[in-house]
């Protein structure tokens, strides 16, 4: 069967999209391969059809658990039933009996941190693993946005388990990163395809507001008046709440919050409203969008400022699919830049915070060796989040492991936590430039990258000139439901097979 | 803030209560928390409706609300965090309750846990039935839970009805049933419902498409849900699917996990000295996991530990004193002690 055919049969597309196909090429030659693939374009399959085509396991380390979640159902949906995600959403029993049946499955994602456990190591070395994908593997560099130090083990982990062929998928990486992910999986004569970051049918503009009231409106008068469906990105939950709320006053019905405060049933819930057309906007965190397959995305929004680039073209990377002309419009008031510079410095441990925990340590010793046990109580008395709690939970573990003393661990996280603040407020910095250069939007993004733009594209930036018109709603689309709501209707609907 | 329906229920317990408990106990309640304090509680002061049935209610929350009531004069402070309503606060409660009653089908004490578990099941089952329907097969599940589609597998396989037929059946009975919901709309559930082509609605929806508060719709939908369960269970006959459905689902006893252990041993014939000794707990404990487990058990014989003769006696006492705290039964029956009490009152508020 060519791939073609196979592409057809297994997965209903009549043709490969950019790069797919001479990356999955290469997979099935047995070289180990580095691909960067532009958010939006179908990395996954760079994996799932090799799968069907050599024999034994394909293993996926994924650092995300709602992402693995996401594509591990999308291969089940697509009538895959060898499948599983193998991380912590399971229960101990769950575990257990995946690990001994680990040989019948035939996709089998995992979380890095599930590597730490020798049981599942000795059991991943007894598979056949003819693939094994490190996915968004960008995580395993310092210099990446994203970094996690689970992923700095992956090499010596690929060692142990008899260096299968593999393959770095990412969908954004400088040349520091990439360099990084080649040295440390051991993979430095690999094959590389790099495509392009550009999306050249999605317009990029930014638009500079006086203040955040005013930033405010113009978002009401962007929703009011865009052609949908469209996300809006805000960095916090209870805006992303607020602003739905505020829309949904404005008149628009069809729009719905989304985050990760929302229990589960909601949000699978919104998010298939969402892909089923019942929605046409949706106010998310960043929590919202991997691994949601929707073509027609027409424009996402960003009311706060991104992190990062990578992130915000990760991000940007939703609309426009299906290759049609699409926007993205970051808003901006002055002063924006403080919210990112505060998250980031958030998600790390402060000093106060370490040095107490240093104190406490020395009075309860016996904390040194067992730390996780006492998550609770560091937590609740030196006031660090979820997130500061696990980096510093990661970074003492891997550490006390290596036999340093606690004492010289709590300095050298001091140091690591202000060089990824510092690495992480230049990446707002970049932001912040971006935002504010006068030259060609797109230019500036590629160059990122040390990419060129080359070929002309129609509708460019705001720096390049845009015509507004053309983003904007013909028809005035009257979406309110007036059908009144029958409930055995609804039910026989769903119930009862039709004619 | 704006929750006035759970205001009334709030007043509903502190009225129950007569100020015997803290505000706190009405927090423990509401989570569902399983601890024997709680649980006996609730049966004491029959507010076993009322068990888990805001499950993520926060202590800040319950303060603020309470607050919220003193400071309109419904409720008046006793003693350190008892409170009692005042005369303006019972009549207040009356109107509200006339207004917004708390659904009569809720029993949050008896289903709490099927409950749950009933709605993941119907939700997916409705969702794979509509979709065979279709012939439809690329579908995203709406419950994520593995256990559950182990079920439904098993359920689709070992069942007994032809999967043409299940749909069908299930319209049936489910229609039938919710249609002798008398004070609850029955689209409270089947806007929630998902299948083909149509992606059903989260609470917060549903309640602003009902025009109802959050709260209001909460207990509703657990009313709904609580209806079928009980329905199913008196007749079963007439609902033979959705018996089948939640067959094996909840029914065990529920103890938190220690009072498990020690129920294990006193399975085995231990008395409770040994218990205390092998588990290396204080007797006071393992009576307290007796008691829980009394109340859990409806088959749990008491007679070991009390004999026929003083049960007669403290349920007279329980029947003549004027409140039901352990404390002035225990003046009526000094030949007693509180664990005695704690045990005859488990099997009191069972029957009630
Ligand atoms: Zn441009």
């Amino acid at each position: 069967m060519t791939l073609e055919a196979l592409l057809q049969s297994k997965f209903g597309y009549p043709a490969f999209r950019p790069g797919q196909k001479e990356i999955i090429e290469s997979v099935l030659a047995g070289r180990n391969t580095v691909a960067m693939l532009p958010t939006g374009t179908g990395k996954s399959l760079c994996y799932q059809l090799p799968g069907y085509m050599i024999e034994g396991q394909v293993i996926i380390i994924s650092p995300l658990l709602s992402l693995m979640q996401d594509q591990a159902e999308q291969l089940m949906m697509n009538g895959e039933k060898k499948v599983i995600a193998f991380n912590s959403f399971l229960t101990r029993s769950e575990k257990r009996q995946a690990l001994i049946n680990l040989n019948q499955y035939k996709f089998i994602f995992i979380s890095p941190e599930m590597l730490y456990y020798e049981s599942v190591l000795s059991q991943l070395k007894k598979l056949r693993i003819a693939l094994f994908v490190v996915d968004e593997a960008h995580c395993i560099s310092q210099w990446g946005y994203d970094f996690r130090p689970d992923y700095l083990k992956l090499g010596e982990v690929r060692q142990k388990i008899g260096n299968p062929v593999t393959l770095a998928l990412t969908a954004t990486a400088t040349r520091e990163v990439k360099a990084d992910i080649k040295k440390s999986l051991g993979i430095l004569d690999c094959s590389e395809f790099i495509y392009s970051v550009d999306r050249p049918n999605i317009a990029l503009t930014v638009e500079m507001t006086d203040n955040f009231r005013v930033k405010t409106e113009r978002l009401v008068e962007l929703a009011e008046s865009l052609e949908g469906p469209g996300i809006i990105y805000f960095s916090s939950k209870k805006m992303a709440e607020q602003s739905a709320d505020l829309l949904r006053e404005k008149g628009a019905k069809r729009v719905m919050a989304y985050h990760g405060g929302m229990d589960q049933e909601s949000r699978i819930l919104v998010q298939q409203q969402f892909i089923h057309g019942q929605l046409d906007l949706i106010c998310a965190t960043s929590a919202f969008g991997m691994g949601i397959n929707k073509d027609n995305i027409r424009y996402v929004i960003h009311f706060h400022m991104p992190l990062q680039i990578e992130s915000y073209l990760q991000e940007i990377g939703r609309a426009g699919r299906d290759g049609k002309q699409s926007i993205a419009i970051m808003l901006y008031a002055p002063g924006d830049e403080q919210l990112p510079i505060q998250i980031a410095e958030n998600e790390f441990p402060d000093k106060s915070q370490i040095d107490w925990i240093s104190d406490w340590m020395e009075e309860n010793p016996n904390s040194i060796l067992n730390v996780g046990a006492y998550e609770e109580q560091i937590k609740q008395r030196s006031g660090l989040t979820d997130i500061q709690w696990r980096i510093f939970n990661d970074f003492f573990e891997r550490k006390i492991k290596s036999g340093m003393g606690y004492k010289r661990i709590l300095q050298e996280m001091n140091g690591y936590c202000e060089d990824r603040i510092k690495l992480k407020r230049n990446s707002i910095e970049e932001v912040y430039k971006w935002i504010h250069k006068k030259n060609c939007r797109r230019e500036n993004i590629l160059s990122c990258f040390d990419e060129e733009k080359n070929s002309s594209v129609q509708f460019c930036c705001d720096r390049c000139g845009l015509q507004f018109e053309n983003f904007i709603r013909n028809t005035k689309s009257d979406n309110q439901d007036r059908t009144l709501y029958d409930w055995r209707n609804h039910l026989e609907y769903l119930l009862i097979p039709g004619e | 803030m704006h929750r006035s329906y759970l205001k009334t229920v709030i007043m509903y317990c502190v009225n129950e209560l007569q100020g015997q408990r803290t505000i706190y106990s009405i927090l423990h309640l509401l989570n569902g928390k399983k601890s024997s304090q709680t649980i006996q509680d609730a049966h004491l002061f029959q507010l076993t409706p009322l068990f888990r049935s805001f499950g993520n209610l926060s202590r800040g929350v319950l303060e603020h609300l309470a607050e919220e009531i003193i400071n309109s004069s419904w409720m008046t402070a006793i003693d350190e965090k008892h409170y009692i309503l005042t005369a303006e606060g019972k009549r207040e409660l009356e109107r509200s309750l006339l207004e917004c009653p708390i659904p009569s089908s809720l029993n949050g004490w008896l289903y709490h846990s099927t409950g749950e578990l009933f709605w993941e099941r119907i939700t997916l089952l409705i969702q794979v039935i509509s979709h065979l329907n279709y012939n439809n097969v690329k579908y995203l599940p709406i419950q994520r839970k593995r256990d559950v589609h182990e079920w439904l597998k098993d359920f689709l396989r070992t069942s007994g009805f032809a999967r043409n037929e299940v749909g069908v059946m299930l319209y049936r009975e489910l229609g039938q049933c919710l249609e002798k919901l008398s004070e609850i709309n029955p689209a409270v559930l089947t806007l929630r419902l998902t299948g083909y082509n149509r992606i059903g609605l989260t609470a917060v929806q549903a309640s602003e498409q009902l025009g109802i508060s959050q709260d209001y719709y909460h207990h509703q939908f657990l009313g709904a849900i609580h209806h079928i369960l009980a329905s199913v269970r008196e007749n079963s006959a007439e609902y033979p699917l959705i018996n089948k459905i939640v067959s094996g689902a909840g029914n065990a006893v529920q103890l938190t996990l220690s009072a498990q252990k020690t129920y294990t041993l006193l399975k085995q014939g231990l008395d409770l000295d040994d218990i205390a000794k092998i588990r290396r707990l204080k007797k006071s404990t393992i009576e307290d996991h007796v008691v829980e487990v009394a109340l859990n058990d409806g088959g749990f014989n008491i007679t070991r530990y009390v004999s026929e003769e003083k049960q007669k006696l403290i349920l007279h006492a329980a029947s003549s004193a004027d409140s039901l705290q352990l404390k002035q039964i225990r003046q009526i029956v000094p030949e007693s002690d509180y664990f005695e009490i704690r045990l005859v009152m488990a099997k009191l508020g069972e029957r009630q």
